[in-house]
């Protein structure tokens, strides 16, 4: 963008870095570079406290829970010790992820295709600042709107899932209560994902050269086979990276969740349309408001330093595929 | 300028030809099938809808999709061939999953209109809820405490993650040292820490041990991690857009590093490192767990940042979400217009403010 990616940028870069680094000599230079180089590490430091201080409060929840606090489910603090597992809380969150991810990626990447190669461009910068709105709006919000707008919608949906596709597994409810769903709250992160994917998506669509689009045009593709052959295989390492943005964000949802999911201490394996299911950062919001002493404080403390190397692993791996990627078409 | 020749026979039979006019995208067989495909299904399903008792969704997935897809398939068929079916699979869906994102949009903001405009009042933006009850009509109280606190928490956000996240660009781009790729790479993997983590970590190294209560301090800490990913990444791309022929112009002149860095690279990117403070605030103004962890909850306007708990917006309406009680409901809506709005409006200025171009 700069100007300097022309056929001799190595003249100016050279003298640049000539002048910084005769510059640097100077003392308050040198000061002035350090106190800078400390404040990038600002977020390795944070990253590691976090590791730290949470895995440091994990280590008595540990002591006392054993390895049945990653294997087993259920919140009993009354009892000593507490028999608490957040085995069902950790599988919701992905079950939740699951079926967010279900919805979010055909809807995405439709939505970046039909932004990218079919509609107008004045539609598809209508479409690009509607897509940065919905990632603009806070979860709570997101939450409300589901509590009071989405549930009865959502509710009819299910009913009508159970009375023609209740021989499947997935869809068999036993209670009778179709809110507080894992499908419920999987559409809500489904609606925070769908900008997510679809930015990266049309991001990583429209840099497919359009040497390649005209040339397999001109080789008679159609839309579909120009998509299968060129510009999906393309674009397919940033998708995947786009995706595993959304879930990572997903893994981490708390609010809009609390307010649509009923939260149960067992594990629900598979009825995506059964009332109950697990979430650990919900549980840590819905458990902190009563908390009944320190030692339940310090479950909740273990619960997220869980969350937070789930997040984390999801959230690496994520962007090591991105900008695998985006060095690779550069 | 070449010239092409055409033996006479061809030459003929291409005068003959009819001109095509290439130029002209869409014949009007393309059209005429178009508008069929679109009308046809839409017409039958609404009729089926006013005339039969079949529920909405069912007539949706079952009747409405499949004929479309069909009769798109058609009249892809008619104009292009069997290549142009998949085609039209892909176009009615691809409409189909824009729609769905346009729906679920008009459906947030149009309820969030039509139920929270009614709670609107300028004492409700003004006033705070102390002797409030959820039952207390809509007529009395107000989020006044709640927006002072966002305010002061966002404030004491940006202090701490502006110089920071600048820096962090400044270190990217200007300083270049050798350990760029794993700062940026830090950054990165710190823009994905879940907000509820944040707010737990501020809670034992903050409040837990003792050294501040719940409070706008400890608030605008977790917010500050949530924002500094935000802050530094755009900050980043920027900078990148300030010309190389600033800086050693200014290099060349006898200006130090830092004063290079400080008087001519950043007072170059002004505007857009205004957007980038802009878009970190408009990135933590709505996230909840972290001020429900760390900054507590308050019915009165405190603004002492650091010794007691304090109210906000996000955190006022996940309170009153759930109450039985139609007048809270009603707050909740309410206020969840307000912060939609001061969402939008930071949005919007940075929208304007980044255009303004890099240099001036």
């Amino acid at each position: 963008m700069g100007g300097k990616t022309g056929l001799v940028p190595d003249a100016s870069q050279l003298a640049l870095r000539d002048l910084q680094s005769a510059a640097t000599s100077h003392r308050g230079d040198r000061v002035f570079t350090r106190t800078v180089a400390a404040a990038a590490f600002t977020s390795l430091l944070v990253l590691a406290g976090i590791a730290i201080f949470l895995g440091l409060q994990a280590i008595p929840a540990f002591q006392t829970q054993g390895w049945s606090f990653l294997t087993t489910t259920g919140w009993d603090i009354n009892t000593t010790p507490p028999t608490v597992g957040i085995f069902g809380m950790l599988y919701g969150s992905v079950l939740l992820s699951v079926v967010g991810l279900v919805i979010a990626v055909p809807a995405a990447i439709l939505l970046a295709i039909f932004m990218v190669f079919l509609s107008p461009p004045r539609l598809s910068r209508i479409l690009t600042n509607l897509i940065d709105l919905m990632a603009a709006i806070p979860s709570v919000i997101l939450g409300l709107w589901a509590f009071y707008i989405l549930n009865p919608t959502a509710e009819e949906w299910q009913v009508l899932l159970n009375k023609y596709l209740g021989w499947i597994p997935i869809f068999e409810n036993t209670s009778g209560n179709f809110l507080g769903t894992p499908f419920i709250a999987g559409f809500v992160l489904a609606i925070m994902m769908i900008p997510i994917i679809t930015a990266v998506t049309r991001e990583v669509l429209s840099r497919t050269p359009p040497d390649l689009i005209n040339a397999s045009e001109a080789l008679g593709c159609s839309l579909w086979t120009m998509l299968r052959y060129v510009a999906l295989p393309y674009g397919r390492g940033g998708i995947v990276g786009g995706i595993m943005l959304g879930l990572g964000r997903a893994l981490g949802e708390t609010i809009a969740v609390f307010f649509v999911l009923k939260l149960v201490y067992e594990t629900n394996w598979d009825k995506i349309i059964e009332s109950g299911g697990g979430s650990v950062a919900t549980l840590i919001v819905s458990r902190f408001g009563e908390v009944s002493g320190p030692l339940e404080l310090q479950l909740l403390l273990a619960a997220g330093f869980f969350l937070f190397i789930m997040t984390l692993i999801v959230n690496v791996i994520a962007n090591l595929i991105v900008s695998r990627t985006g060095r690779l078409q550069k | 300028m070449s010239t092409i020749t055409f033996d006479p026979e061809t030459l003929e039979k291409l005068q003959q030809q009819k001109p095509t006019r290439p130029w002209r995208k869409k014949p009007t067989r393309f059209t005429a099938s178009v508008t069929l495909a679109v009308l046809v299904p839409a017409l039958i399903v609404a009729a089926l809808y006013l005339r039969s008792d079949i529920p909405g969704p069912i007539l949706l997935v079952i009747i409405y999709l499949p004929l479309q897809l069909i009769a798109s398939g058609i009249a892809a068929w008619a104009t292009k061939g069997t290549r142009g079916i998949s085609d039209s699979v892909i176009i009615v869906n691809s409409i189909g999953a824009s729609l769905f994102s346009i729906v679920v949009l008009v459906s947030v903001i149009g309820s969030l209109i039509v139920r929270g405009l009614g709670a609107l009042s300028p004492q409700f933006l003004f006033q705070n809820s102390v002797y409030i009850s959820p039952s207390t009509p809509l007529d009395y109280g107000g989020i006044g405490h709640s927006v002072v606190g966002t305010l002061l928490i966002v404030f004491i956000a940006s202090l701490i993650s502006v110089p920071i996240g600048i820096a962090t660009a400044v270190y990217i781009t200007e300083v270049r040292g050798r350990a760029v790729p794993y700062v940026r790479f830090f950054v990165q993997a710190m823009s994905g820490v879940p907000s509820v983590v944040a707010g737990l970590f501020i809670l034992t190294i903050v409040v837990a041990t003792g050294a501040f209560n719940q409070s706008a301090f400890a608030g605008g800490l977790a917010y500050a991690i949530l924002m500094l990913p935000t802050v530094a990444r755009t900050a980043e791309e920027v900078l990148k857009l300030v010309p190389d022929d600033l800086r050693t112009g200014a290099l060349a002149l006898g200006s130090t590093r830092a004063r290079t860095v400080l008087r001519v690279v950043i007072p170059a990117a002004r505007t857009g490192i205004i957007t980038a403070v802009i878009l970190g605030v408009a990135r933590v103004i709505g996230e909840t767990a972290p001020l429900l962890l760390a900054a507590g909850n308050n019915d009165q306007t405190v603004v002492d940042p650091f010794g007691s708990p304090i109210s906000s917006v996000p955190t006022f309406i996940f309170n009153n979400v759930a109450l039985p009680y139609p007048d809270a409901v009603a707050r909740a809506w309410g206020s969840a217009l307000v912060l939609i709005i001061l969402v939008a409006i930071l949005f919007t200025l940075a929208r304007v403010i980044g255009r303004g171009r890099v240099g001036r």
